[in-house]
């Protein structure tokens, strides 16, 4: 498999992802990590409707993502683009954890909910998610906020995340 | 009565109703919702607490923007199926209009076909240009 995009996104499958990032992106495969979607069969038929016809969606629990995107691929065929979408950072972070190679992860959209504060337009987060996104820095991760490919690209780097840390 | 719920990305659903009322006067039982700054578990409570709140007695209708978006997976999770409320994409003027001038006329089938059918029919190239 070849990884084109790996997003948190707290909506997974929508406009932005299908359309934006999908016509950008050309993915075969979208590939939507979530132990609590992924035991729940009608909902993850409901995620799996909203894709572009002709893009497959898997909705995997993590460990079944994980063992789907370490798979090496092999043969002459070229490996089906995937898009790897997560509902938080520590979904993403417990990914790289089950041994998936995360060199760059998007920030899509990860919405307000009580105890969150707003950090960028489509991104409200906590202390823990502050925590896993410098564990994921520490990991080599390049770690971006982006909504769409032609919206402004933020790179969250250490010293974002600790000015937003200093007004949690 | 059939009332209705337009749950759209910004403010496509509540520009549309207060639109609707310019032109035929408020229309009860007609609400917009927006799916902007909601991830789409909480736009699927919005949907939940809409259904919970209809008027007894009262069928519904559910208008979305997008065919594949958080607005449709957010009214399915929200349980339009499971309340048996149609769910209909690609809101328009005539969808709504037709709505408010047909809901208590018609019943909720075939009414939300006069819907289709009007939404449809808006869909038009007005003039041939150059």
């Amino acid at each position: 498999m070849k990884l084109v995009l790996a997003r948190i996104d707290d909506r997974f499958i929508h406009g932005q992802v299908t359309v934006g990032w999908g016509q950008w992106l050309r993915p075969d495969l979208i590939l939507l990590a979530s132990d609590d979607i992924a035991e729940d069969p009608w909902q993850a038929r409901v995620y799996a409707s909203t894709a572009a016809p002709g893009t497959a969606v898997s909705v995997l629990s993590l460990g079944e993502a994980a063992a789907t995107l370490r798979q090496v691929p092999g043969g002459d065929r070229e490996p089906p683009r995937v898009i790897l979408l997560t509902g938080s950072p520590a979904d993403m972070h417990a990914l790289m954890s089950l041994g998936v190679p995360l060199s760059r992860v998007n920030v899509g959209g990860m919405h307000f909910a009580a105890g969150k504060q707003q950090l960028l337009p489509s991104l409200y987060v906590d202390r823990d998610d502050l925590a896993v996104f410098r564990a994921l820095l520490r990991q080599g991760v390049r770690l971006t906020a982006q909504t769409v490919p032609g919206a402004r690209e933020v790179l969250l780097d250490d010293g974002l995340l600790a000015s937003m840390e200093a007004r949690l | 009565m059939i009332e209705g719920l337009v749950l759209t990305h910004g403010a496509i659903g509540a520009e549309l109703v207060k639109v609707v009322a310019m032109i035929l006067g408020p229309v009860a039982g007609l609400e917009a919702e927006t799916n902007e700054g909601r991830s789409a578990l909480q736009t699927a409570d919005v949907v939940a607490t809409w259904l919970a709140g209809r008027a007894p007695g009262a069928e519904g209708l559910i208008f979305i923007d997008e065919h594949g978006g958080s607005c449709a997976s957010a009214a399915r999770l929200g349980g339009a199926e499971a309340a048996g409320v149609p769910v209909l994409s690609g809101v328009n003027l005539a969808m709504l209009l037709a709505f408010a001038t047909w809901r208590e006329d018609l019943p909720r089938a075939e009414l939300v076909q006069r819907i289709v059918d009007q939404g449809r029919k808006a869909v038009a190239v007005v003039g041939a240009g150059r």
